[in-house]
């Protein structure tokens, strides 16, 4: 090894990082060179004296703090970053509109039962053809009904106080015949009250009660039959007929 | 959420003050280096998710290191803090002295020194010759290959010798 690399790998070797192969030509040179040893400690002496002299400066006091505050906000804001993000809000938007939109386009399969409920109801009205069988008798309307029918509706007679079965017929609901049983207030000829039932298949309706169309439409199901009720808005008469119908066709008081 | 950040705290306030140090010697002025620190841990706290154990000091100090670099940017577009030094080695002899008030003069002189390097060449002596980093940290922290990490760090010792040197020259000659 000539000086020149010794020069070149001094800081390398004073380091501690120089392979072991190349070390032991360094340490071979210095034992004979006469001017490479004084120049190591040399370069030892400068090593020492920065080491001893170079100003290492400490964190002012206050920096903790500080740091430490900085830290906490940053973490405060990262829990609610989320809520800063626009694209939250943007797809908040975008999925109650869709919503929306998918509603009005494709109203849920009970609203739109429901809406054909009361259209026949309204119709049966206008029209003043409330049933194709009269009598308000059950055990008449049950076996017209059942011959038209794959199916034996439940028929109440007297659902609740003050109103009186006028008689039945036979309705399209979503492509299947239902049976349809009509109720009259025994006061008051407007307060008619139309019954749709049939026996679902999967299609259970769940317990709804609310206004469609200037109507009140009740839907429930007892699984072996799926109900619609539809009668006037703000009658407080029609909450106990609902219910004492219901508790009727539970205790299988109905013919 | 709550436990990474006690974490977090854990691990690196205790290399405030290295922090500061590498801020400090980077970006020279108090107020900067505080500021550098600052910001420093943020970006830390911000990419804790990817400090896979080790050594937390030197995870800390690599990124002081380059959040101080982005301020140096920011504070002078386009330079990039290098004196312009002489590329040539040779070697400036140290005069010996045993009088302990020449002792603490060189002492300044070597911190004045330190102070007109580049900021590579102060980040180099910081790291390898104050926080004794190896030739592989350095050159994992710095990204550059080792062989450049060798050729910066015997340059930048050598400048701090020929800085002090010229410093001496200078007063030397104010004297006269």
């Amino acid at each position: 090894m000539k000086c020149e690399e010794v020069h070149r790998l001094l800081d390398i070797h004073l380091d501690g990082e120089l392979d072991f192969a190349r070390r032991l030509e360094l340490e071979q040179h210095l034992a004979v060179c006469s001017s490479c040893p004084s120049l190591i400690e040399e370069h030892c002496e400068f090593r020492t004296f920065f080491a001893a002299n170079v100003i290492t400066y400490e964190a002012p006091p206050r920096l903790e703090a500080r740091v430490r505050a900085a830290l906490h906000q940053e973490q405060a804001k990262e829990r609610f970053s989320l809520f800063l993000q626009p694209w939250i809000y943007a797809t908040a938007i975008v999925v109650v509109a869709a919503f929306v939109a998918l509603n009005i386009l494709f109203p849920g399969a009970e609203d739109h039962l429901s809406q054909q409920a009361v259209l026949l109801h309204s119709n049966s009205l206008s029209t003043e053809h409330l049933v194709d069988v009269a009598s308000p008798d059950p055990k008449i309307v049950k076996p017209w009904l059942t011959a038209r029918l794959d199916f034996a509706p439940p028929v109440v007679g007297s659902p609740a106080s003050g109103y009186s079965l006028v008689g039945g017929r036979i309705d399209v609901i979503q492509n299947r015949s239902v049976a349809t049983l009509v109720y009259k207030n025994d006061t008051d000829d407007e307060d008619v009250v139309t019954l749709f039932c049939w026996p679902p298949k999967k299609d259970r309706l769940s317990d709804t009660d609310h206004s469609v169309e200037g109507y009140r439409v009740s839907t429930w199901s007892t699984g072996q039959c799926n109900y619609i009720l539809v009668s006037k808005l703000n009658n407080k008469a029609m909450d106990e007929f609902l219910d004492s119908f219901r508790v009727q066709i539970q205790s299988g008081a109905y013919y | 959420m709550e436990e990474q950040h006690s974490r977090f705290e854990e691990l690196f306030l205790p290399q405030l003050d290295a922090a500061y140090n590498l801020a400090r010697i980077l970006v020279k002025r108090d107020q900067d280096a505080q500021d550098v620190v600052q910001d420093a841990y943020i970006r830390a706290l911000k990419g804790f998710k990817r400090f896979r154990g080790g050594n937390p000091r030197a995870w800390i100090l690599t990124i002081v290191r380059n959040t101080a670099y982005s301020w140096l940017k920011k504070q002078h577009p386009g330079s990039t803090d290098i004196v312009p030094f002489n590329e040539a080695i040779h070697h400036t002899p140290i005069e010996e002295s045993t009088s302990e008030g020449l002792y603490e003069e060189r002492g300044r002189l070597l911190n004045e020194a330190l102070n007109r390097l580049s900021v590579e060449h102060r980040e180099i002596l910081v790291l390898r010759d104050i926080e004794g980093w190896s030739y592989k940290q350095l050159a994992s922290a710095l990204n550059v290959p080792i062989g450049t990490i060798m050729s910066r760090l015997s340059r930048a010792r050598q400048c701090l010798r020929e800085e002090i040197a010229k410093i001496q020259h200078k007063e030397s000659q104010n004297e006269v």
